[in-house]
């Protein structure tokens, strides 16, 4: 069964005996809605309103749109512009888990990646070419007076590390207030349920990702939200050192023996997310920093 | 050009929490604004932002004094870092307490405080005077609120009120407290401002004066303030030290004015008895030093020593140590042991010789101000529970001390004295049970 949205389709389709899964693609991810067998017309009905948040979310933020809230910031640099009110909560997060990370986590570390490109090739970047972007990186070098901010010439903003958790938990809480179903929100392997179905725990099969080793991590949830962090698709090989994509702001370079993978769990897709992030920016130490913030964690 | 990633800093679970709180605040507020009607904030429910920690405790000294006390402690963490958090406590305490009489061969009678008839009280011959009728409840509210004002800057201001049938205490406080060197150090400053005022039931008796006379004068007041410096520092991923040196200095009506002194002839017979006098003002300064260390992610012990001394004379020490042991990743267990020492203050006595020459200019018997040593021991299980309300977890603790204070009391006891149990050891219990969520 399928309907047609703005920018995918969406179908429903069995998942087991006692489930179905409704799918569609969103922010360059597989995503889906799983619920408890039902009609299929509900089923569809629900799935819509989580891919449209979805979609509604992708749009607003796409840094590869020219309609969407971030090109019209970066179309505004050096200016004082005032933000709606969901952009607006979206920087006061970002500002505070800035704070809270000790600047690990910056949404201005996007330009970085004019030097990197993670094809899995050995094109590593020169370190004058690093060292060129890393003065146009820095979230206290914005100027962020709630609800007006100032970019600085030459930054960039980039909701990217935080929008599709964010996304997962938009999208919860709209299916939480309209439906007293079980259900679970999986966006590209960053989900969320509200309480198993009457059959069991949700299933979740966390991927590995080296490719050697085939078996999957498969863990029971029950509620709660799962985020996963990793560099299982996108990084850079070179002689025998992997660099992962997730870069330091600091340094403008990843962060050495970090785990492949990093998947925490919170009550919030936004907080597992923000933790796995760091966590990997801790490179060795990410096990040392997970256990003093007593989550449940899996690092891979 | 690759940075070596930094130690974490160990207790600093407050990014979880703060972390909590920010999640929150951007996902009830997004939900507020959303631009589908059906929109709702999803676990932004209002117990979750704050948090609660309750216990009631039962205090009871081995024929003396026992207590009650509620306690809860409210605490809300905001989305910027800033911290609210109240308490509020209540104390009903019932039972005897000393007066600071000597024991007799002879029996003793004394009126109480109220100077009623039927509160009058007697001692029997060979037991440690004690006012059987003490009773007291106490109330006390608090406040704090602490705003990071820089990343690496922190203050706090707070406030304390308590109140009791014959006491009322206002308290101020203040703290500025700076994280470097990668917040592997922090440097703090605190300072407090304290007054008191005193209504004894009956008067104030008029310091150093006969007991018989009853001589009673008005209301009283004191007033102190104190400083504290302290530096926390990083040692080793597992290992975190803290160092601190306070001093403080009250001026007023410092005496207990129900406590008054045997006098007593060569041969140990009480002739009568005199109300303490301490001097209107003192000063007290201490160091502390405190280690915690975590050998691993189930054990780690925390041990402490603590030095005091004033300008009365007191000296103290204390050591202390305890032991978290996680049993599993719901129950864990907390025994302590505590040590502590003082000397007594140079104008202590436990008896004025009504033979001796020279007056003395301050004197009081209030065991303490004497020279004792104590020893405390305790347990402490927590258990985590399933939350409710959208919080995560709840926990459910009890706790039991037990404390035992001997006197090392040097004084040579008159030879009518002698066979008596002058100074007899405080035993006592502490039960407390908490639940924190």
């Amino acid at each position: 069964m399928r309907a047609d949205g703005p920018d995918s389709t969406i179908t429903v389709e069995s998942r087991g005996e006692h489930l179905l899964a409704v799918r569609f693609t969103a922010m360059a991810s597989p995503c889906e809605v799983l619920v408890p067998r039902m009609s299929r017309e509900t089923a569809l009905a629900i799935g819509a309103a989580a891919a449209e948040e979805a979609w509604r979310i992708e749009k607003k933020y796409s840094r590869f749109r020219n309609d969407s809230v971030t090109a019209w910031i970066h179309g505004h640099r050096d200016a004082t512009i005032e933000l709606d009110e969901e952009t607006a909560s979206l920087m006061a997060f970002a500002s505070r888990c800035f704070d809270l990370s000790d600047g690990l986590f910056d949404i201005t570390s996007g330009v970085l990646r004019r030097a990197w490109t993670f094809d899995g090739s050995d094109r590593i970047p020169d370190a004058a070419a690093i060292d060129r972007l890393l003065p146009l990186v820095g979230f206290d070098k914005l100027q962020w007076h709630p609800p007006h901010l100032m970019l600085p010439a030459g930054m960039e903003l980039d909701f990217g590390g935080i929008g599709k958790e964010y996304a997962v938990d938009r999208a919860y809480s709209l299916l939480a207030d309209i439906e007293k179903i079980p259900f679970l929100v999986n966006f590209g392997g960053d989900l969320r349920a509200n309480r198993p179905p009457l059959h069991g725990p949700w299933q979740v099969a966390i991927e590995r990702p080296d490719t050697h080793c085939e078996a999957t991590l498969l863990l029971d949830l029950e509620h709660g939200a799962l985020a996963t962090s990793g560099d299982s698709r996108r990084y850079l090989l070179k002689g025998g050192i992997r660099y992962g994509h997730i870069l330091h702001p600091g340094t403008g370079w990843p962060v050495p023996d970090s785990p492949r993978s990093v998947t925490v769990a919170a009550s919030s897709c936004t907080e597992a997310g923000l933790l796995s992030t760091v966590a990997l920016l801790h490179g060795s130490g990410a096990r040392a920093f997970l256990e003093e913030q007593d989550v449940r964690y899996w690092l891979l | 050009m690759q940075l070596k990633p930094k130690p974490p800093r160990i207790g600093s679970a407050k990014m979880r929490r703060g972390l909590m709180a920010a999640s929150c605040a951007l996902l009830g507020a997004a939900g507020a604004r959303a631009q589908d009607t059906h929109a709702a904030p999803a676990d932004s429910g209002i117990l979750e932002d704050w948090s609660v920690d309750s216990a009631l405790a039962y205090y009871h000294e081995d024929g003396r004094i026992q207590a009650i006390e509620p306690i809860v402690n409210v605490s809300k963490l905001f989305a910027d870092g800033e911290t609210l958090s109240l308490n509020a406590t209540f104390d009903s305490l019932s039972g005897s307490s000393p007066n600071g009489a000597l024991t007799s061969h002879t029996a003793q009678t004394f009126s109480s405080p109220s100077g009623k008839a039927a509160h009058r009280y007697s001692t029997a011959p060979g037991q440690l005077p004690v006012d059987p009728n003490y009773e007291d409840d106490r109330i006390a509210v608090g406040a704090n609120w602490s705003v990071p004002i820089t990343r690496v800057t922190q203050v706090s201001v707070g406030g304390k009120v308590s109140g009791e049938d014959d006491f009322y205490s206002v308290t101020l406080d203040a703290s500025i407290a700076h994280d470097f060197n990668e917040k592997n150090t922090t440097l703090s400053l605190g300072l407090y401002d304290e007054f008191d005022s005193l209504r004894p039931i009956g008067g104030a008796p008029a310091a150093g004066s006969d007991y018989a006379l009853a001589e009673k004068t008005g209301d009283k007041t004191k007033d102190g303030v104190g400083a504290l410096l302290g530096l926390t520092q990083v040692m080793t991923r597992n290992w975190l030290s803290e160092i601190n040196v306070s001093v403080d200095r009250f001026k007023g009506y410092l005496n207990d004015p129900y406590k008054f002194t045997s006098i007593i002839d060569g041969a140990g017979s009480t002739l009568g008895y005199e109300y303490e006098n301490r001097p209107d003002q003192r000063t007290r300064k201490s160091a502390y030093w405190d280690n915690r260390i975590a050998w691993s992610t189930r054990l780690s012990t925390a041990a402490s020593l603590r030095y005091m001394s004033d300008n009365w004379g007191v000296r103290s020490d204390t050591a202390q140590a305890h032991l978290h042991w996680s049993l599993s990743d719901n129950r864990y267990v907390e025994p302590s042991i505590r040590w502590y020492r003082q000397t007594a203050a140079a104008f202590y006595t436990p008896f004025i010789l009504s033979t001796s020459e020279v007056p003395m200019a301050y004197q009081s018997s209030d065991s303490r101000l004497g020279p004792f040593h104590a020893l405390t021991f305790g347990f402490k299980y927590a258990q985590k529970l399933p939350g409710f309300g959208g919080r995560a977890e709840s926990e459910f603790s009890v706790r039991a001390e037990y404390y035992q204070q001997i006197l090392d009391e040097r004084t040579p006891t008159p030879a009518g004295l002698q066979g008596l149990d002058l100074y007899p050891d405080l035993k006592a219990i502490l039960i407390q049970v908490g639940w924190r969520f």
